[in-house]
């Protein structure tokens, strides 16, 4: 037991470490690198004295270090990641707005992503070189092919516009539904809080595709991996002696996908920073309003502030994550103290 | 009265695709209900593959190809998954050879004794804690409690191999199949081990296949003594008459391979045939001190009894003109030399 | 001896069919005359499903679907290549010493453990982003998605190679640590790395689209597969598909030819993944 809490303390440890890597990520990121916001703001136009007044407002007219240390005290003392270049308005309540919405669809799309990607794996491992083994694998040489927003695409071609069973991709909601009241920001979360389960239901149809589409892109890491360790596993030992005492095939199953639980687990992980990547352009396509396509719309523009702002977010929300996965791992895994 | 565990020429391949390895070729013999029966020979020799096919566990693309197992009278070979998995913990128990490699890692003790008890008959939770706290002080476990509560890892190896026994019996099977159980364990615990199966065995009435490389092992616990080679049994028959008067030329071998104090069975002269295709004649014909006449290289021989109750796959048993000639090769490979050196660590039998 | 000989010849097949399809469109983009310009859009003909004229139809602005298709491939896929490429020239040398014990070996890795920590995905858009839409930057931004699977491939193979025979032997007559990395352990991770440049090279097709699709790094007019999906992706709500589909068509044929090569070359060298 000693061990495991040393393991834990360790990570708390370097959590701090990691968070002032994280801000000097972000700050680094945006300031370091050539770029001049100044010059995107005025429009190339703009005289040099102009430009000068914006690089004196923006503060970017500053020596790198003084900036820094302005943000680190921004960030600490004024508890705040700044305004919007062009909108002005606070960077913190643009991403409180924006976020929940984004981390519904990454949850739901992970969450489809794993059940499917590990049925496949499962599927393929048990009945090796057989049937379900080949359609496994077929899944997942299309669904890596694939750019998820181009698979969202053929989606809304197929099951909106030819088969008429999803709605139309603009958004979390239909354009003449009122969105349930704000106490999340989640908005499938959110109905389900004002119980009004029509609007649930709505909600819930309008998230079919985005989410069925990051689930089959994503699937096919956990569909590789679990594969490759449950093929293993399906002719360990420890299978042979189960099978030996008479258990069941589906207990049989479930012992050796034990043994695939801590990498499905350590891809949820990588895959949840990854998606808020590959989530960005899939909201875009389907006009869902997260905090994806606000990101990509400040980069574009070199809005600094927003810029720092979401990847430091993104930074410390991957930190959390894997911190909960390692206590989740620790918990599930009687082993992993002795490592 | 009818033997408890028959089995009647069976033959096992592996067969892919681009080749089919006969794994076991027309194995014969019975265990009596009560009796502990020795299995020994080289790797590679048919050993595994005859008790996987027993337990009905062999891996793809292992399959039975001819034969029966009758386990009570009742065909083996022929069932379906779901009635073989019904035999399997409960009509025949399995020993592995790692215990680690054989207990979930991550699972308590106590929940696989309840996975493996629920898996034949309904029962509850106290029932089968009660149950496992018997095994496990019937295979020496000082303090079952906490064990129950724990996991594989926390585990020695001797009290692991302890744990697998309990829960391989905690069915009583009428029949258990121990493959190398102490192959992975420290040379003093080895012997504890075997003592404690043995034991078991007697107490519960249990039938039992040991599969071993110790000969010391099987003269202390066996009364009969099964030999294999390239998948067939050479030679059967009540352990003290086959050690002392071994009638199969690779028994013979196989014993004055044995080193003189630790009585450990090594390889003998020469190489196992790879078992490609089914050899024409004796299959123990290349490596044979007394092979002799063209019926050796044409005709495989079957078991015939030499002596009641002591049976061999033999066509003579005296060295031929022929075979006089040549002097027998003398054992000397490196993997002899490298088994010397164990067999010398291991205890004294006599 | 014929089981093995069918496998050659099963990977030669796989390797020959999958180049043959990144060739093929290469070739189609750079050599052969395209039946219209792919950068002047014709603002007659707008939305026109495929037919005799324009062979995939044409988009909102008029620009034949069928030239550009092609013609995105002479940006797409060198681009990927040369991402590749820079992936490789920093990963390699980067997964040669940390599979080297030293101190430096520690270093890299737990620096990577940081870096994979981030959705790798948006730095790369932020990168594009903030050092300006041009494709060098582009090239960079693969480079830093797909460098960090080169560390780990050539880290873990210099650190089985280390253990073998012939390392201790080349270090056992004296070679130097860098002769040995460079005369012994580079030979000998060759294969993987190639196949993995195929993998790297596929995934960096994906990025490349993804950024043009959002429009940092290539913009319209410019011939992208990205920007040709974007352009389509209005209209496919209303049913004309064409516009879309073909460029996403060809960049799963393109993913799909690089898997391959990256498959076949693993069989060629005996690494099947199995």
């Amino acid at each position: 037991m000693r061990h495991r809490t040393g393991r834990v303390a360790k990570r708390l440890v370097f959590i701090p470490v990691a968070v002032f890597i994280v801000i000097t990520l972000a700050f680094g990121l945006v300031n370091v690198l050539p770029g001049d916001p100044a010059l995107l703001i005025a429009g190339d136009l703009a005289s040099d004295e102009r430009l000068a007044e914006i690089r004196a407002e923006l503060g970017t007219d500053k020596p790198i270090p003084q900036r820094y240390g302005e943000y680190v005290h921004q960030l600490f003392v004024e508890r705040s990641l700044g305004d919007s270049y062009f909108t002005k308005r606070s960077i913190t309540d643009e991403i409180i707005q924006r976020f929940p919405d984004t981390l519904e669809l990454v949850v739901l799309g992970l969450l489809g992503a794993v059940l499917y990607g590990t049925l496949l794996g499962v599927l393929s491992s048990y009945f090796r070189r057989r049937w379900p083994d080949r359609v496994s694998r077929l899944s997942v040489t299309i669904t890596q092919s694939i750019p998820d927003f181009f698979l969202g695409l053929l989606l809304i071609y197929l099951v909106f516009y030819k088969l008429g069973w999803a709605p139309a991709p603009v958004g979390r909601l239909g354009l003449l539904d009122l969105p349930p009241e704000r106490v999340t920001g989640a908005v499938i979360l959110d109905t389900i809080i004002a119980r009004d389960w029509g609007l649930l239901r709505t909600a819930a149809h309008h998230a079919m595709l985005p989410v069925i589409t990051l689930a089959l892109f994503y699937s096919s890491h956990f569909a590789k991996t679990s594969r490759a360790v449950l093929a293993r596993a399906f002719t360990s030992e420890q299978v042979e002696f189960a099978r030996a005492c008479g258990l069941s095939e589906m207990k049989v199953v479930g012992y050796a996908f034990r043994e695939a639980r801590t990498p499905v687990l350590t891809y949820v992980g990588i895959l949840f920073a990854a998606l808020f990547g590959g989530a960005a352009i899939v909201e875009t396509v389907f006009a869902w309003g997260g905090i994806g396509p606000w990101a990509i719309e400040a980069m574009t523009k070199l809005d600094v502030p927003a810029i720092q702002g979401f990847i430091l977010v993104v930074g410390l929300l991957t930190l959390l994550v894997y911190l909960v996965l390692d206590l989740v791992v620790v918990a599930l895994d009687p082993r992993v103290s002795y490592e | 009265m009818a033997p408890l565990l028959e089995v009647n020429d069976l033959h096992v391949e592996f067969k892919s695709r681009r080749r089919t390895v006969y794994a076991v070729n027309g194995v014969n013999f019975s265990i009596g209900e009560g009796e502990t029966v020795g299995m020994v020979g080289e790797t590679g020799c048919g050993k595994s593959a005859t008790i996987r096919a027993i337990i009905g566990l062999l891996r793809p693309p292992g399959r039975i190809a001819s034969g029966s197992i009758r386990l009570d009278g009742e065909d083996l070979t022929g069932l379906d998954a779901r009635r073989l998995r019904r035999i399997r913990g409960a009509g025949i128990g399995f020993v592995p050879q790692n215990p680690f490699g054989a207990l979930n890692p991550v699972l308590r003790i106590e929940r696989q004794f309840r996975n493996v008890v629920r898996a034949h008959r309904r029962a509850g939770r106290g029932r089968i804690r009660e149950d496992a706290l018997e095994m496990l002080n019937g295979v020496g476990i000082a303090d079952p409690e906490r064990i129950l509560g724990g996991y594989a890892h926390e585990l020695s190896g001797g009290m692991a191999q302890r744990v697998v026994i309990a829960l391989a019996m905690v069915l009583d099977p009428p029949l258990v199949v121990a493959d190398e159980p102490t192959t992975g364990l420290d040379l003093t615990i080895q012997r504890q081990i075997l003592d404690l199966i043995g034991k078991m065995a007697t107490t519960r009435g249990s039938s039992m296949l040991l599969v071993t490389h110790d000969i010391g092992v099987v003269a202390q616990y066996c009364s009969r003594l099964l030999v294999m080679y390239a998948g067939r049994v050479v030679e059967a028959g009540p352990t003290n008459i086959v050690l002392r008067k071994p009638a199969h030329p690779y028994t013979e071998a196989l014993l004055s391979a044995v080193p003189r104090r630790g009585r450990r069975l090594i390889a003998a002269a020469g190489a196992v045939p790879t078992l490609l295709s089914r050899p024409v004649g004796c299959y123990y014909y290349d490596r044979c001190r007394y092979r002799g006449d063209s019926r050796c290289a044409t005709e495989t021989p079957d078991l015939k009894e030499v002596s009641p109750g002591h049976w061999a796959a033999v066509f003579y048993r005296k060295p031929t003109m022929s075979a006089q000639e040549q002097a027998p090769e003398k054992a000397t490979t490196q993997a002899q030399a490298q088994e010397d050196r164990d067999g010398d660590d291991a205890p004294g039998t006599d | 001896m014929l089981g093995s000989l069918g496998r050659g010849a099963l990977s030669h097949k796989a390797l020959t069919v999958g180049l043959a399809v990144i060739g093929g469109i290469l070739v189609v983009g750079f050599f052969v005359p395209l039946p219209h310009d792919p950068v002047q859009p014709n603002p007659a003909n707008t939305l026109a499903p495929p037919d005799g004229e324009f062979w995939f139809g044409t988009d909102r602005s008029g620009f034949d679907v069928f030239s550009r298709v092609f013609a995105s491939a002479r940006l797409d896929v060198p681009l990927a290549l040369a991402g590749t490429l820079l992936s490789i020239a920093v990963g390699v040398p980067a997964g040669l010493l940390a599979g080297t014990k030293s101190r430096w070996s520690e270093a890299i890795m737990r620096g990577l453990d940081m870096f994979q920590s981030f959705p790798l995905l948006v730095l790369a858009f932020a990168v594009v982003a903030l050092t300006g839409n041009s494709l060098r930057n582009v090239v960079f931004a693969i480079a830093l998605v797909n460098a960090p699977r080169f560390v780990r491939l050539v880290r873990s193979e210099a650190l089985s190679l280390r253990e073998s025979r012939f390392i201790e032997a080349a270090t056992a007559i004296g070679a130097s640590r860098t002769r040995v990395m460079v005369r012994h352990l580079l030979p000998n991770t060759l294969g993987v790395v190639l196949a993995q440049a195929s993998l790297a090279a596929a995934h960096a097709i994906i990025v490349i689209a993804g950024l043009s699709f959002l429009g940092i790094g290539i913009s319209p007019p410019d011939a992208s597969w990205g920007v040709m999906i974007r352009a389509g992706s209005q209209n496919i709500a209303t049913g004309q598909w064409w516009v879309s589909l073909f460029p996403g068509a060809m960049v799963f044929c393109t993913i799909v030819a690089f898997n391959v090569v990256a498959d076949g070359v693993h069989r060629l060298i005996g690494r099947v993944e199995d």
